[in-house]
């Protein structure tokens, strides 16, 4: 509780660092399944050392590389522009300048936000940007129900790729890929009798979802503001809170384990709806300092094998929710992340150079 | 983020390479194309290698044919969430006009090896929207849940698939089917969250149209549980839930709910069962904070210096007591309530 004096040990920054650096450098076979989502893991690692404020000690080889493989996938064709996860489905040599890519290989509506974040941590200058493409690639992904689906004309879709849209279409500063009424509609239509968020329609609230109903309602400019009537906003933040359990951690549904990343998803959200002070940042910090592996990187429950996934959104919820003065003590310069950006899910300074650098 | 570690196959299932086999000798396996650098590059294995260099040259040639479900079974197995060989799969079953009763059969075992892959339910629900025929994936559903009674996608699946298809036969035994799932574990919420999408958001069905009658069955029904397990707040929403998609005012269960905020040494004796109103069970951690939170909603609501007043002192014991994570919260519900 957080009356209770308990002993901070200091966060590893060093240690989280490697852990992301280490796998940028290179993953075993065994974790093939990125192929499908590798920009999405680039995303994490690079994130993470952004928070850490760490980009600096990363080479200038190493940082104009990963540039040079993120444009890489940058795909066009019949859909329009975007970013694939990655090059697991184009044959050696690759395409060509004029060639489009196949049906099996389109660009992605998720990795196309994360490529667009990564590139504003590596401080590109976006002249390779296809915008007007990824517009059409918005417009081709967009479902009549208001939805978007991962690639164009698929019917998987949930409400990740509808955040994605909304993000993308802030960072180029162009709404006009995206119907915002239609799919205002569709994430109404998510919400549950509990507060929350489901991931489709009648689906149960989940933090993740929560997350990015509430953020993508605050990020599209056309949407009446609040978005939320004040009862809606209340039962909202009545059940994010309800998600902090006994061990300072949040679960990502009623009566479910805590999980670190959902201190991110559910500590935003509330950050989002105006409810941060309402915290308890402290047990919060407590279960996230549990969470680190010894030899680097944050899992999602302590004694579980860490990852970039919930190492990236455990800091990111600690710049939000740092330790109090009252249990800091000597380690507080070591718990100091850079000061993020809520709705975009990026450092406030990258999310700054994505809206000067994005738009056309 | 997928780090989900791969059953290890025994030698003796590990089929042999495309490489290897005669039958695939006219397919020109293509390499992945990679730059020099690439972010995180992943030690193939060398059967995801050969599988996938296989798959990028039927992609490449546009074949379509029985060893291309091999091949992209294959490949699926290695990644289940590999979604073009997925996508690829799914035309190919089309354009072979595939048995899809054999590919569900399939999926019945992918579905529980890959429990927490999207691909995996959504190619179920392609291949059932062609069907047509989703009374057996009740079945399967129940037997999948018996794996991880919380899984997500496969409650989604259900959701889906009962308001995809929206067949009265399908509704039929969805009750009973909930019912058991909260019998097993009370604590399920997913049972809870399902519960309140049966009874209240799929239409008035046969049975289910006497509003009345049905709001009082579910009052009746979470109230019992509550009595079960007091400390439950998947319960306790379901109750909120049906009070306030029903607008009956929180007011109508104080007489339920005191019982469960009073300390029991405070209650009083008493032999006669109130059926409406089942008391906590012998033993419940007693006074519970949702109950306490409950009757301070009612409290707020009936307004007026004494309301607020009484509110007010439940909310510090949830702040001092019952509920001390959430210190700050009931600190901001007090001011709040004060300054109206
Ligand atoms: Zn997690």
């Amino acid at each position: 509780m957080s009356e209770e004096r308990f002993h901070l040990p200091p966060l590893a920054r060093a240690g989280h660092a490697s852990h992301c650096k280490r796998c940028l450098s290179g993953l075993p076979g065994s974790q093939s399944e990125v192929d499908a989502s590798k920009l999405a893991l680039s995303f994490y690692c690079i994130g993470s050392l952004d928070l850490l404020g760490a980009m600096d000690t990363t080479s200038q080889t190493d940082r104009q590389s990963w540039k040079d493989w993120i444009w890489e996938q940058q795909t066009k064709g019949r859909h329009g522009s975007g970013f694939r996860p990655s090059s697991f489905m184009t044959p050696r040599p690759g395409l060509g300048s004029s060639e489009t890519y196949t049906e099996y290989d389109t660009p992605h509506i998720i990795m196309t936000y994360t490529a667009l974040l990564c590139l504003s941590i590596l401080r590109d200058d976006f002249l390779k940007l296809d915008r007007a493409g990824i517009i059409n690639f918005m417009r081709a992904c967009q479902r009549d129900d208001g939805s978007f689906s991962i690639v164009p004309g698929s019917n998987e879709t949930d409400l990740r790729t509808l955040y994605c849209a909304f993000a993308i279409s802030h960072m180029l500063n162009d709404w006009s890929g995206v119907d915002t009424t239609r799919a205002a509609a569709f994430i109404a239509s998510c919400r549950t009798y509990e507060g929350g968020y489901g991931q489709a329609p009648f689906c149960e609230a989940q933090g993740g979802t929560t997350y990015i109903a509430i953020a993508s309602l605050h990020l599209a400019p056309q949407l009446q503001k609040p978005p939320l009537t004040l009862v809606e906003r209340q039962s909202t933040i009545h059940w994010l809170l309800q998600n902090q359990d006994q061990s300072g951690g949040f679960c990502g549904r009623t009566g479910k384990d805590a999980d670190a990343c959902y201190c991110f998803w559910c500590g935003a959200t509330l950050e989002i709806l105006d409810a941060k002070h309402l915290i308890d940042a402290n047990s919060l910090v407590r279960f996230l300092a549990s969470c680190q592996f010894k030899y680097g990187g944050i899992s999602k429950a302590p004694g579980e094998t860490p990852d970039p996934y919930h190492t990236y959104l455990s800091l990111a919820a600690l710049a939000m929710y740092p330790p109090g003065q009252d249990v800091a003590h000597n380690e507080a310069a070591s718990w100091r992340i850079e000061p993020i950006d809520p709705l975009l899910n990026a450092t406030k300074e990258t999310v700054k150079w994505a809206r000067e650098h994005i738009p056309a | 983020m997928p780090s989900v570690s791969r059953n290890s196959q025994s030698p003796l299932d590990t089929p042999p390479l495309f490489s290897e086999r005669p039958e695939w000798s006219d397919i020109t396996p293509l390499d992945q194309y990679e730059d020099a650098n690439p972010v995180a590059p992943i030690f193939y294995s060398a059967d995801y290698k050969d599988a996938t260099d296989y798959f990028r040259g039927v992609v490449k040639t546009g074949e379509k044919s029985e060893r291309v479900l091999d091949l992209t079974e294959r490949v699926i197995r290695l990644n289940p969430a590999h979604y073009s060989a997925w996508q690829y799969r799914y035309e190919t079953l089309i354009a072979l006009g595939s048995p899809l009763d054999v590919e569900l059969k399939l999926m019945d075992e992918l579905a529980v090896k890959f429990l927490k892959t999207y691909q995996v339910w959504h190619h179920r629900r392609l291949l059932v929207t062609l069907t047509r025929n989703p009374a057996p994936e009740l079945k399967f559903i129940a037997t999948s849940l018996k794996e991880d009674a919380k899984n997500y996608h496969t409650w989604s699946y259900r959701q889906w698939l009962l308001a995809y298809f929206n067949d009265e036969d399908l509704w039929q035994g969805e009750l009973d089917f909930v019912e058991m799932m909260t019998t097993q574990d009370v604590r399920n919420n997913s049972a809870w969250h399902h519960r309140f999408f049966v009874v209240f958001q799929s239409g008035l069905r046969e049975g289910e149209t006497d509003r009345a009658r049905v709001i009082k069955r579910e009052l009746t029904y979470v109230k019992h549980n509550i009595s079960l397990a007091a400390n439950n707040p998947s319960a306790w929403n379901y109750l909120r839930g049906i009070l306030d998609a029903n607008n009956i005012p929180y007011a109508d269960l104080g007489e339920f709910v005191k019982p469960y905020a009073t300390s029991p040494q405070d209650l009083p004796v008493s032999d006669l069962v109130d059926l409406e109103n089942p008391p906590p069970a012998k033993g419940a951690e007693l006074p519970c904070a949702p109950a306490i939170e409950f009757l301070a909603d009612i409290y707020e609501k009936q307004g007026g210096q004494d309301g607020l007043r009484q509110a007010a002192e439940l909310w510090r014991s949830l702040a001092d007591e019952h509920d001390t994570m959430r210190k700050k919260y009931w600190e901001y519900r007090t001011r709040d309530a004060l300054k109206t």
